[in-house]
């Protein structure tokens, strides 16, 4: 039989009740905490995604998709299912995914247009958007994210500057909402409540209170991108090489292509 | 507005941030203080329109909210105010966006030219597809046989069942079919014979455990999200644990503490089994003593407390873990165990569907659930699985006509089905073939696709194509479905986001929400909603339909007339917030013990049925005399029940004559020559089986309703495959890898699909999907164009339109065969053989 445990209290809570917050733990929530304080900003939007409470449901997907009439064969926000162990101790993992929205972002750097480029992280929350009336259509920064977020959109753009490539598109938090107080569009539809969105710089936030709580993991921590989504409950990820690595793997990402970039 | 059971608890700090003056944009919003019921368009920033209403993507039926931009339905999303939803929504009730500019969506009225099922048509006018129907009802009712205009819907709820029902009663035809037995009405029997209406609700807010026996609840459900997203914060928050019994690790199992594999249609053994560590451990003691009041378990019904334990440990003697390892592949350890768990952990809540009903025993595996229930007093009180409760509207009456004469093929072969309360749709297709009881002169779909639904799809099309045997079939379909194609008259239905509905669906809250459905948008092209349709029809034919003149107006006088709804506004209010509930309510529980007063039950015309126990009124002397149990419909006139203890409400009866109490014993089922107390039966099939057979199982995934939604573009590009479900070590006994081509034969057909092989699925068993493999349903489901579509309509989608594999329907080799006590098709029950092509 599978056992597989929903732990209810994190382990740091649990050293923290024992009042033994020890160094290993510290080193942990180093990380985010190190990313918060790398650049002076106002505000720092962030998601963090709580897999305990993902059911796989991909109500997250379609109502991106249709928030933004996003193209078929695209999508701005996506839910992987990952299948492991061995019958009859199998798991299937959910891994909801989105743009990371990196405090140190590859796509930007890679953008060529010029005075100002086309994708950029904004100063004032640290959301990275793309000035769909700059972008030239070249791609670049599709191949520059490790994360495989960005798409080029064919509906958006002028044809003629972007010789009929379309735009590059990805997920941007739903500013058009939540710069009108309203939550993202993938946040209010979930069902687990499993993804919590808010100001990491504000440290009464949700956000910022589960980011310092819990064992966080961000997708490609080596990457040194430092992205503002967390996942709670998917430390898998940043496990060392499995030992039986043989074992019984299947990755449906529920996308056009299966993608050739990984989160780990 | 923030929903009430926000975990995060945002309210505090959004309230904060407008009261310290902070302005509201983005730049220092700390938080935000909308959940949602507000909308904005990414390209322009313009605020959209929001309206409320209500989903019918699946019967959960969800309270919704709709965004219109420059008259274009854009977004839908969920309804913050509403106490089922609290805030949130599954992928297919947004995906409805789809559904209505779906490039293949029927906009006019089409007349058959060619063949059936050639797909050559004509367009019509509504006046001569409605004469057309109203001369062939005429003519029907001139002859005295109105029976023969028979109507069969698959999906049609509250006022929509009120108005088109009602229509049809009111024409003088009874012969009205509907689609439940294909979906769970097997286990709506088994409730019905046991604690009386139909329906449980797993109250997973007050819940400390759950034990589910074979529903994929979080994937897929009849109160789908209204109970889902409760059950992920039951887990998530308070550290619920959920231990599932499946063939396969569903999302729900892989979601569960546990899920423990077991052979299909083998549950009812593993809760057989439970009773009997129940039982022999003594943990009935305390609530079951106390629940056992309330429960018949022998013919004696004035038998005591102990009488029944000693019954009940007599019958489940034998039923032992051990004995039940043998034929479910489940430990011992792990019975005893888990029985010992869902006994002690109070409250515990029992989950069942599918996985448990959808086979030969379901009907007494359900039966055995809630004998489970019973002797560990898990049920009918907070935590526990619940009688529900919807929204009782006031509707506007429609009069019936004085005579209604009804075609008896609705409930299977005679002997077939003993008692079939929720029909046995799988066998109308057959019986209308066989001819013995009549065939209809005109056979009218509403949202029913028999040739896909059902099972044996090729005989379907064989019977639908016949002409002889179905002289004429109309079908009224927003889309050109798998069985429209095989009508003579197609009438063009709106989707839901065109229509009006006072809507019922039970609230997990267990206090009611009333709630309606409006448009979103003007209907399409010239689709109208059926249940507006009937109302011409009404008029072509004289049949009277009451004071409403149209369905909206229906919908209006039961807002206005309705207690509680009306006080708040009525129908203006609901228009505006789309839900009402009474703030004041209760949450409902424990209904069978409330004590009836004597000046009740010593009422004039109330009589003691001294077998049953049963307080009731006969509506004659030969009533009286023949007895409750044996007189044909005597459940509505049930009072109450004398039990030793005193007279109670008990659990009153619908649909069967049985009695007050919780009845395990049943003197029905022991009329109809089966085991009056809940007992353990093997699968006849099953039992045949050879060393390389296997069970052929279906199987629902979150993206999609069952045969309705493969249309919707975003849906079909996440979920358009169905690859066969198959474990290593069976693959590799058959020389089967990963994506090989495979044959699955039974003994009504063989389909070639491809092997998903997975460790996530129990040996010895093939597990197929529903949803795919469409012959018809438009381009986005199955490649093929409908009549009388442009090119894309505008979609600027149809070109990036990516994948070609539409799967398969298991459909066409699993016999249509049903459970013999209450109709139930056995989805699970198909043996099959597998070979790599």
């Amino acid at each position: 039989m599978t056992t597989h445990s929903t732990p209810t209290i994190s382990r740091r809570q649990m050293l923290k009740r024992m009042g033994a917050a020890t160094a290993g733990v510290t080193v942990v929530a180093a990380a985010p905490m190190a990313a918060r304080a790398a650049k002076k900003q106002e505000v720092r939007y962030a998601m963090v995604i709580d897999t305990r409470r993902c059911s796989g449901c991909q109500a997250c997907s379609i109502a991106c998709k249709a928030e933004f009439e996003v193209p078929l064969g695209a999508v701005r926000s996506w839910v992987e299912h990952i299948e492991v162990g061995q019958y009859p101790n199998v798991e299937r993992r959910m891994l909801p995914r989105l743009c990371n929205q990196c405090s140190e972002p590859p796509c930007v750097e890679v953008c060529p247009t010029e005075p100002k480029k086309a994708t950029y992280k904004r100063e004032s929350d640290g959301i990275v958007v793309v000035d769909e009336n700059l972008c030239i259509g070249c791609a670049k920064c599709l191949e520059a994210c490790p994360y495989d977020a960005r798409f080029m959109n064919p509906h958006k753009g002028d044809p003629v500057k972007t010789k009929g490539n379309g735009v590059a598109d990805k997920c941007d938090f739903c500013l058009h909402r939540i710069s009108q107080g309203v939550q993202p569009s993938c946040v209010n539809t979930c069902q687990g409540k499993a993804r919590i969105f808010g100001d990491l710089n504000d440290p009464t936030s949700e956000v910022a209170k589960l980011v310092d709580e819990y064992d966080t993991t961000v997708l490609l921590r080596g990457k040194k991108t430092k992205p503002s989504v967390f996942y709670i409950g998917a430390d898998y990820l940043e496990a060392k090489k499995d030992p039986k690595a043989d074992q019984y793997f299947r990755l449906d990402t529920h996308r056009k292509e299966p993608s050739s970039k990984r989160w780990a | 507005m923030l929903n009430r059971r926000n975990f995060l608890k945002l309210g505090a700090a959004a309230t904060t941030t407008v009261a310290s003056g902070a302005s509201l944009n983005v730049h220092a919003a700390k938080e935000l203080p909308h959940w949602g019921n507000k909308d904005f368009s990414p390209a322009t920033g313009k605020q959209r329109q929001a309206i409320p209403s209500a989903c019918w993507q699946c019967v959960t039926r969800c309270a919704n909210m709709g965004y219109v931009e420059d008259g274009r339905l854009v977004k839908i999303e969920s309804n913050v105010n509403s106490i089922r939803t609290e805030g949130v929504m599954c992928a297919k009730g947004q995906a409805a966006v789809n559904h209505t500019y779906d490039p293949d969506r029927l906009l006019y009225p089409m007349q058959r030219v060619g063949e059936r099922g050639s797909g050559q048509w004509k367009r019509i006018s509504w006046n001569e597809a409605l004469d057309m129907i109203a001369a062939r009802m005429k003519k029907n009712r001139d002859a005295g046989t109105p029976e023969k205009v028979a109507f069969h819907y698959g999906r049609m709820k509250a006022s929509h069942s009120k108005t088109i029902g009602g229509f049809f009663k009111a024409f003088g035809t009874g012969s009205i079919g509907n689609h439940t037995a294909l979906c769970e009405g097997g286990k709506w029997t088994a409730q019905e014979l046991t604690w009386g209406g139909h329906y449980d609700n797993w109250d997973f807010d007050n819940t400390k455990f759950v034990l589910n026996f074979g529903s994929n609840v979080l994937e897929t459900h009849t109160n789908h999200i209204p109970t889902a997203h409760r059950l992920l914060w039951a887990m998530a928050e308070k550290g619920v644990e959920m231990v599932s019994f499946d063939v396969r690790l569903s999302n729900t199992a892989a979601k569960s503490s546990e899920w423990v594999p077991v052979k299909p249609g083998t549950d009812a053994a593993v809760i057989a089994a439970m009773i009997n560590v129940v039982m022999s451990e003594g943990l009935y003691k305390g609530d079951g003593e106390e629940f056992l009041k309330y429960t018949r378990v022998t013919e004696d019904v004035n038998a005591d407390v102990a009488t029944k334990i000693a019954t009940i440990k007599k019958h489940v003697k034998d039923y032992t873990p051990k004995w039940a390892e043998k034929i479910s592949g489940v430990p011992a350890s792990k019975i005893t165990e888990l029985a010992r768990r869902f006994a002690k952990t109070k409250p515990s809540v029992l989950v069942s569907y599918r996985g448990l009903v959808a086979h030969y025993n379901g009907n007494e595996g359900e039966r055995l659930a809630q004998l489970l229930c019973a002797v560990t007093g898990q049920m009918d009180k907070p935590g526990t699985r619940m009688k529900a409760v919807g929204a009782g509207w006031k509707w506007p009456k429609i009069p019936k006509a004085k005579k209604i004469k009804k075609l008896d093929i609705f409930d299977g072969f005679p002997g077939q089905v003993a008692y079939p309360t929720h029909h046995v749709a799988e066998m109308v297709l057959p019986m209308i073939k066989d001819g013995r009881n009549g065939r209809p002169d005109m056979y009218i779909m509403y949202c029913w696709t028999p040739a896909y639904a059902n099972g044996n799809v090729g005989e379907a099309i064989d019977i639908l194509k016949d002409e002889k045997l179905m002289p004429f079939v109309v079908s009224v379909d927003p889309f050109y479905g798998d069985s429209t194609m095989y009508a003579d008259l197609i009438l063009p239905d709106t989707p839901f986001t065109e229509r009006w509905t006072a809507e019922d669906m039970v609230d997990p809250a267990q206090i009611g929400e009333f709630y309606i459905r409006q448009p979103f948008t003007k209907p399409l092209g010239e689709a109208r909603d059926f249940s507006d349709v009937v109302f011409d029809l009404a008029k072509r034919l004289g049949v009277d339909m009451g004071k409403a003149k149209s369905h909206e107006d229906f919908v209006r006088l039961a807002c206005d007339n309705t207690p509680g709804v009306k006080e708040a506004g009525g129908f203006a209010y609901m228009k505006k917030h789309g839900v009402w509930h009474d703030k004041k309510a209760k949450p409902q529980q424990q209904v069978y013990n409330r004590p009836v007063a004597e000046s009740v039950y010593k009422a004039k015309g109330v009589v003691l049925d001294s077998a049953s126990g049963v307080y009731w009124k006969p509506a004659s002397e030969a009533d009286a005399k023949k007895g409750y149990v044996a007189t044909k419909g005597a459940y509505k006139k049930y009072v109450a029940q004398k039990m030793p203890h005193g007279v109670f409400s008990g659990f009153a009866p619908d649909k069967v004559n049985k009695s007050g109490y919780l009845e395990l014993w049943s003197p029905l089922l022991k009329a109809k020559g089966f085991n009056p107390f809940p007992t353990w039966m093997e699968i006849p099939e099953h039992q045949k089986m050879g060393p390389d057979d296997l069970v052929l199982t279906t199987f629902k995934h979150a993206t999609q309703t069952h045969s309705r939604t493969m249309n919707c573009k975003y849906l079909a590009e996440v979920y358009h495959n169905n690859p066969a479900w198959i474990n290593p070590v069976t693959a590799k006994a058959r020389g089967i890898y990963d994506g090989d081509r495979i044959k699955v034969t039974s003994e009504v057909g063989e389909m070639v699909t491809k092997a998903r092989v997975t460790e996530a699925i129990i040996p010895g068993v093939v597990a197929i999907s529903h949803h795919c493999g469409h012959w018809a349903y438009g381009r986005y489901a199955s490649g093929r164009r409908a009549p009388f579509t442009d090119e894309d309509r505008g979609d600027r989608d149809f070109k990036l339109k990516w994948w070609t594999e539409n799967g398969v329907h298991p459909n066409w080799i699993i016999p249509n065969s049903p459970d013999p006590i209450n109709g139930q098709q056995r989805w699970m029950d198909t043996v099959v053989q597998v070979t790599r092509v």
